[in-house]
């Protein structure tokens, strides 16, 4: 039984502010009831991702290394991939931007519908993402009534993945934005200092690590989102067809072995985007201690 | 000023959100096991004819207390949900591989065909038009073009034209688009074309593809939408569209390919009064006339000659294809030979292995587009 109770989460060296009850637990007062909430922790994730996740791995590999990465390197797969990434990595970087004015006009200005537009942003969220995909059809396609046919184009599939992803963006951004105050800010205003070069000097530097966070989120979601691009992506192989899709077909036609290993690439891929972007926005906090 | 949802609450809603959506996975799976609840899967299209067909029965001595519960999607999709253990008694996809590979998978049983007969009471060799068994619908592969066909197309020699645009579902999730790619070749060949001209026109039809929709049903919403100038689709779909008041005119092109979809009864509905009930009311004249209201070409020779006269006639009987008539082996030949990942072909291409003739093909097309 150990003693002195150990924290696996605060690994950051800005410490998060602790909890009423933290008091408690560093007294080692409820040791045994932490034993008992992390196996329930990692027993709910155990269910939830870790088996999961390993029958994928098992499922990917199952015909060795190179049955791996010859289905996942495929060209219908790489097609598809190619176009998922860019497609991607594009909208995390729009959204990057568009969620960072958002973010900043909810919190710092006050305006009238201000809270109809915050309940808005969580909408992607809430959506289906099918329905989404056909709204996205019937205004942005070929009947549309702004006149503008963006299906089976990347940037098609680059629209639905902003509109899917904005929530990422916008909620990382807001509550650094909002413990932000505004003093130093007013202060170089007071100095002559002009709006950008405030919020490219102040501001910026401050949000850069949830920013950071959040764009990496937006993407590694991107990366299998289906049902908002199936149809505006028209989903041709080899040409408009988006990794989800293809793993889908995969699924379809039986071929289990195959869609394991282009999700397994896709998995890693996301994940290896996740780590970047945590261990970044985590240095980048530390610098400013 | 900002109203923050306490964080009780929206765990409390999350929470809430999350075990009804257990709950309603979790309700019709355990209720499913009951004896007057029928489990039907199908391929997409065939959806708004089981409705149909279900409140029919439902009306009849037999169906009285009967519900039903009902999956529809891709025709491949359905058959891996089936294999993977998705409730199901009454199983009809969009072609006979899709069965089989329930059948192989051990959720319906290897003799299905014969189930038309030995269940259904109707002997395919001499009550049905056909004489495929297990066949529950028949129909054609047709053309869907916008009202009054501005483009006027009239045969399969107009979907290569310079600028036409087409929509056919991918052939990877899809039985409808199988049948479609399959009719193409199959007309091509009617027409008196080699072997080799078939598959270029194969491959002239995919080179015209501007979406290929994971579906059948998600094909004609894409097309509705307003994308490309011609839908290759199932005729009782095509005739349901018609019906169902779209702006659209159908074309029955002088030779395509006969469809035929197949039914079966699962180990667990053979085992289910109802389910086999409801099997047997799909090959009655009651049950077929339904289908054939809704655009299906009845494989009861008796229902078909009261009905034939509202489809379109063929010609010559070589005009309407079969898939024996491009291979004596069938479905079990040609999926491989067409769709196929795991055959050599082109065994001439060390590039390309295992491939069949449309999955070699949608490569070149597709990366020409």
């Amino acid at each position: 039984m150990p003693v002195a109770p150990t924290n696996s989460l605060d690994v950051e060296v800005a410490r998060p502010p602790q909890p009423w009850w933290s008091g408690l637990r560093s007294a080692g007062l409820d040791s045994a009831k932490s034993i008992t909430g992390k196996s329930l922790v990692v027993g709910y994730l155990s269910l939830l991702i870790l088996i999961p996740v390993a029958a994928l791995v098992d499922n990917a590999f199952k015909g060795g290394l190179g049955s791996f990465w010859s289905q996942a390197t495929s060209t219908e797969a790489l097609d598809a991939i190619k176009l998922t990434v860019l497609c991607s990595f594009v909208a995390a970087m729009v959204n990057a931007i568009a969620g960072t004015a958002t973010a900043y006009v909810l919190v710092r200005d006050r305006f009238i519908g201000r809270s109809a537009l915050n309940a808005i942003i969580d909408l992607p969220f809430a959506l289906p993402t099918v329905v989404a995909g056909i709204t996205f059809y019937t205004l942005y396609g070929p009947h549309s009534p702004f006149h503008v046919n963006i299906t089976g184009t990347w940037i098609g599939v680059t629209v639905a993945i902003m509109f899917v992803t904005l929530p990422f963006s916008v909620r990382s951004v807001e509550p650094v934005l909002e413990s932000l105050t505004i003093d130093a800010e007013a202060a170089a205003s007071t100095l002559g200092a002009s709006s950008f070069y405030v919020f490219r000097t102040i501001t910026l530097p401050a949000i850069m690590p949830a920013l950071l966070t959040g764009t990496g989120l937006a993407f590694a979601r991107a990366l299998g989102e289906y049902g908002s691009v199936v149809f505006i992506s028209n989903n041709i192989p080899y040409h408009s067809e988006i990794a989800s899709s293809y793993v889908y077909s995969l699924v379809s036609s039986g071929q289990n072995a195959a869609a394991a290993s282009v999700a397994m690439l896709l998995l890693v891929g996301a994940l290896c985007v996740l780590i970047v972007s945590n261990v970044v926005a985590r240095r980048l906090a530390r610098r400013r201690g | 000023m900002r109203v923050r949802t306490p964080k009780l609450v929206r765990l409390a809603a999350v929470g809430l959100a999350g075990a009804t959506t257990l709950g309603a996975v979790a309700l019709p799976a355990s209720a499913s096991t009951q004896a007057t609840i029928v489990n039907v899967v199908g391929y997409s299209v065939a959806g708004p004819a089981y409705k149909a067909l279900e409140t029919a029965f439902q009306a009849t001595s037999a169906g009285s207390g009967v519900t039903f519960t009902n999956t529809f999607g891709a025709s491949g999709t359905e058959a891996t949900n089936v294999a993977n253990g998705l409730p199901a008694d009454v199983v009809n996809l969009s072609y006979y591989s899709d069965e089989e590979a329930d059948a192989t998978a051990g959720a319906i049983p290897s003799n299905w065909q014969d189930q038309e007969n030995t269940v259904g009471g109707v002997n395919p060799a001499s009550a049905t038009v056909y004489t495929t068994p297990g066949i529950v619908t028949d129909s054609t592969v047709v053309f869907i073009v916008r009202k009054g066909n501005p483009l006027g197309i009239k045969q399969w020699s107009d979907l290569t034209r310079k600028g036409v645009r087409l929509v056919t579902p991918n052939p990877e999730t899809s039985g409808s688009a199988k049948w479609n790619l399959l009719a193409a070749y199959a007309a091509w060949k009617a027409l008196g074309h080699t072997p080799d001209q078939d598959q270029n026109f194969v491959k002239s039809i995919l080179e015209h593809a501007v979406a290929e929709p994971p579906s059948g049903s998600t094909a004609l919403s894409t097309f509705l939408a307003g994308t490309g100038d011609v839908l290759l689709d199932y005729e009782d779909d095509a005739l349901a569209a018609v019906a169902a008041g779209d702006a659209i005119t159908v074309i029955v092109p002088p030779q395509t390919l006969l469809i035929e979809n197949p039914v079966a009864l699962t180990n667990t509905g053979l085992k289910k009064p109802a389910a086999v009930a409801f099997y047997q009311y799909l090959f009655s004249s009651a049950g077929q006339t339904i289908l054939a209201n809704l655009g299906y070409r009845s494989v009861l020779k008796s229902v078909w000659a009261a009905t034939k006269s509202s489809f379109a006639a063929f010609k010559k009987p070589t005009d309407l294809q079969t898939v024996t008539d491009i291979n004596s082996g069938g479905w079990p030949v040609l999926d491989k030979e067409f769709f196929g990942a795991s055959v050599t072909f082109p065994s001439n291409d060390p590039t390309h292995p295992n491939e069949g003739i449309v999955t070699y093909l949608e490569e070149f097309a597709g990366r020409a587009n």
